[in-house]
């Protein structure tokens, strides 16, 4: 072993000790492309039927007015800000993994990045629907786009609402084209395998790949600065989704430290989104060579340092609300712990600050079984932090007769639950028709077929 | 993925010793000693602006230099292998830090807090009693300091240790090194022993250094600048100020880098293009995200404009006043090195990285200032005077010596390089427990 480390080439080796051959990546990855099992039908049915319940809840809504929703003054905010920020964190990890891990040359992404990237582009394409299904009548979301109407009225460009409109947009053109860009080759390996109308598919959106050496300058280049260019973009997002509730003065989302917290807590879920989905893909597409332990185990140290940014964000708040000496910022955050909405709370603070200090121990992190429930609790814990942000700052504001409680209906509840299943159906029909694994990275890495090679591995 | 070569047998190199060095630095200190006695003596509330926001400066730098170490350590980085040490030797400085502390925790009171007087009278200054008093100042301001720079010495300690067997018989038989040797090699393991040892200790203690870094550098950004504005918090102060650290420990390490280089061949082929290229990526990358910091901040008070809040914003913007000061902090910190270091060319060429992380070490110094000073002016004091570099002479000797000291006394690039193959090294652990 001491001899192959020597040579720094054979360093994915170590990272794939299984995978020798540079011909099983292709043929261990496009089989993933191959007919359906029976497992990713039954998810793929699940999904469907989550789809059906969405648009009926949503339809019921737009048939109805958004009065079918729990929202009322004083909290116009609930599920779907809730979710769509939940969503647009999500998004976070798959640019951070792809374009910052690239760029500060972190070997291990190269195993799960087109998952995450995939992901990425789903998540924002669910988030992007909340905006839509919270505007209520649906008809005039166009208004959103800043564009000269007829009545030469403009949105106001002092309002966060339309910064996000330029965020979002901006990162969705970004990262669609960056996931793009990288499966170019791997579309390329997959059409020389595939027949019929796949082939035809294949040979449209692989755009002549032919893998020559002039191609392969071109990609290079084009990677290095879509990656420089998205790594802004991935902490300037989930800023501006802070900034929807920072700029405001209500106790709870006015506090300084929103933008970088909101960054930090949007890869933080974003990695354990990226963590709930592989580990289902490896299991059931038998990739356990590729995506190995120690895979698992640089995601779960992401997972715990951003846990404990995101701690630090949460006491640093406890903290100024006390030293604040406000009475108004003091209850705000006193209500928050121990008011109403006190199990939203201790949810958050149980899954994100709690629940991840089991990272610290390296048998957790090389436990795959315990990093997949690590990352529900995650998951469900960044969820009820925007919850806890959103609804308990608005159900209990400066004036005690404008205090309220909130509760979400059904059709929120639909929507909540639809919107997993929106996802999960983009995300499993990406597994059938894109390699899910970066092909054409992985065999970087891999020790190349060279006679030589041969000689110091027997 | 860029290919990073270490050579399997890392020269023996010091910085050479310079009298004149010796001597410049023994003038700085003595002119900012002079300086601060004879300010402290015309204006005591001045001079200690100066020296507290001196302190907080050359405090930043040196942890944030060695919070570097502890971070490329963390990440098993191997590009810095030969910038290790310098990042390193900034830990020298931190016991003459917490000595300079001391003067600030027993001499300070009502001139320098304004809250120790407003308690008596502010409704809203009493509400944070518990934690505006000076037993507790005291206390936690030891506590945490003590934590960590103790923290960061036995990381140092740690990362020399092994060296000390491999220099033997090739320090030129210097008996200062000797010296130092005999002490650090108490109970020696054998090499090999020793760096396994080094390596199990070091990467244990760094992930909790980390987070102590970020606790006890919010507690003395805390203390020593925001409540100088008692009415006045923000969450973001915490971030903004140890990251800024973290930049100017990285600036640094690229400044003290390339000053090596053109102290000896074996440092001028080893601070090569690669290593000048990722710290120069990273000083660009730090700037950006100070901006980042720094606007997030400013812009929720601006938008917010509460009162108590933009107070702070207010006098630091105040054309009149500090304003030009404050945009001049900004164009050191953003737009210069932003536009500077844009580019590959300036990455990686000596003298025009010299040149930006030089920028962006006094722009630092400037912002350091910026935040503090103010909230302690009153109409009609000078924004700035001579008196505040003079006064950081002293501070500016006794880092340059502290580390220049380090630098010749243990080999100035770290001759065992575990993270030459991390994987090999986890594997030998394994075998070893």
């Amino acid at each position: 072993m001491s001899n192959a480390t020597k040579d720094p080439i054979v360093r994915g080796a170590l990272a794939h000790p299984d995978v020798t051959r540079l011909d099983d990546v292709n043929r261990d990855v496009l089989k993933v492309l191959a007919t359906p099992g029976k497992g990713w039908w039954a998810l793929f049915s699940l999904a469907s039927l989550g789809l059906v319940v969405f648009f009926t809840s949503w339809g019921w809504q737009l048939y109805r007015g958004i009065g079918v929703t729990g929202l009322n003054a004083p909290v116009g905010w609930g599920v779907y800000i809730t979710t769509f920020v939940f969503w647009v964190g999500i998004a976070h990890s798959g640019t951070l993994i792809s374009a910052i891990l690239f760029l500060f040359r972190a070997p291990w992404r190269q195993a799960i990045y087109r998952a995450a990237e995939a992901m990425t582009v789903f998540a924002v394409m669910t988030a992007g629907l909340f905006p839509l299904i919270h505007v209520g009548r649906l008809w005039h979301a166009y208004w959103l786009i800043p564009y000269p109407n007829s009545r030469f009225l403009w949105p106001n460009f002092k309002s966060p609402l339309v910064w996000d409109v330029f965020a979002i947009t901006t990162y969705f053109t970004v990262s669609a084209t960056f996931f793009y860009l990288g499966t170019i080759p791997d579309i390329a390996a997959a059409r020389d395998r595939a027949t019929g109308l796949r082939k035809k598919l294949y040979q449209v959106i692989s755009m002549g790949w032919r893998g020559t050496d002039q191609q392969w300058h071109h990609f290079g280049k084009a990677y290095i600065f879509l990656a420089a260019l998205a790594t802004p973009l991935v902490l300037s997002v989930h800023s501006v989704v802070s900034w929807d509730f920072a700029v405001s003065i209500v106790p709870g989302w006015h506090t300084t430290i929103f933008a970088p917290y909101f960054v930090a807590g949007a890869i933080y879920s974003g990695v354990a989104m990226v963590i709930t989905l592989v580990v289902p893909i490896r299991k059931v597409f038998g990739l356990e060579a590729y995506l190995t332990t120690k895979h698992f185990d640089a995601m779960a140290k992401l997972c715990l340092l951003t846990s404990m940014i995101v701690g630090y964000a949460y006491m640093s708040e406890f903290f100024m609300a006390w030293y604040s000496g406000e009475e108004i910022e003091r209850t705000a955050f006193w209500n928050r712990l121990f008011g109403t909405y006190w199990w939203a709370t201790w949810i958050m603070l149980t899954c994100n600050m709690f629940v991840p200090i089991m990272l610290w121990f390296k048998r957790v992190r090389y436990s795959i079984p315990a990093l997949f429930v690590i990352s529900i609790f995650v998951n469900i814990g960044m969820w009820f932090e925007r919850y806890v942000i959103v609804v308990t700052s608005l159900h209990h504001e400066y004036e005690p007769f404008a205090w309220g409680i909130y509760r979400p209906s059904l059709t929120e509840m639909g929507i909540l639950l639809g919107s997993f299943c929106w996802f999960s159906f983009w995300f499993l029909l990406f597994t059938r028709l894109l390699p899910p694994i970066a092909i054409q990275e992985l065999k970087e890495v891999l020790p190349p077929p060279m006679r030589k090679q041969k000689e110091a591995h027997s | 993925m860029a290919n990073i070569d270490i050579p399997s047998e890392v020269p023996v190199r010091y910085l050479p010793r310079s009298r004149n060095a010796s001597t410049l630095i023994g003038a700085l200190f003595f002119v900012g000693l002079a300086a601060f006695v004879i300010r402290l003596r015309q204006d005591p509330d001045s001079a200690w602006i100066s020296y507290v926001s001196n302190w907080l400066y050359f405090t930043s730098i040196s942890i944030g230099g060695v919070l570097f170490a502890f971070v490329t350590w963390i990440t098993k980085a191997k590009w810095n292998w030969s910038m290790r040490r310098v990042s390193q030797s900034f830990a020298a400085f931190l016991p003459i830090s917490f000595v300079l502390l001391l003067p600030m925790l027993l001499f300070l009171r009502e001139d320098y807090f304004p809250w120790i007087e407003m308690m008596a009278t502010d409704a809203i200054v009493q509400e944070k009693a518990a934690y505006l008093n000076i037993p507790f100042l005291v206390a936690r301001n030891l506590v945490a300091v003590l934590l960590l720079f103790g923290m960061a010495l036995y990381f140092v300690y740690h990362a020399v240790r092994p060296d000390m067997g491999l220099t033997r018989g090739a320090d030129g038989g210097d008996p200062a090194r000797e010296a130092w040797r005999e002490r650090l090699t108490q109970g020696w393991m054998g090499q090999e022993q020793e760096e396994v040892n080094s390596y199990k200790r070091m990467t244990t203690i760094a992930p909790a250094f980390v987070i102590v870094y970020a606790l006890v550098m919010s507690i003395i950004v805390y203390d020593w600048v925001m409540t100088l504005e008692p009415h006045w918090y923000s969450t973001m102060i915490g971030p903004w100020f140890f990251m800024g650290a973290f930049w100017g420990g990285i600036a640094s390490t690229a400044l003290w880098s390339l000053y090596l280089r053109t102290q000896d061949k074996e440092f001028k082929n080893h601070i090569g293009l690669q290593q000048r290229h990722d710290i120069g990526k990273l000083a660009f990358a730090f700037s950006v995200f100070w901006t980042y910091l720094f606007f997030g901040q400013y812009l929720v008070i601006w938008y917010g404009k509460l009162p108590w809040e933009q107070a702070w914003m207010v006098r630091r913007s105040d054309p009149e006043s500090w304003g030009p000061y404050s945009l001049l902090v900004i164009v050191m910190c953003f737009v210069i090195p932003f536009a500077g270091l844009l580019g590959r060319k300036p990455k990686m060429k000596p003298k025009l990285l010299a040149f930006f992380t030089s920028v962006i070490v006094i722009g630092l110094w400037l912002e350091r200032y910026g935040m503090m000073a103010p909230s302690l002016w009153h109409e009609g004091d000078p924004i700035f005077t001579i008196w505040q570099p003079l006064i950081g002479c002293m501070f500016l000797g006794l880092y340059l010596g502290a580390v220049r000291w380090f630098l010749t006394t243990f080999p100035a690039m770290q001759i065992w390089q575990p993270m030459g193959d991390p994987e090999t090294i986890e594997v030998e652990l394994a075998a070893a427990e």
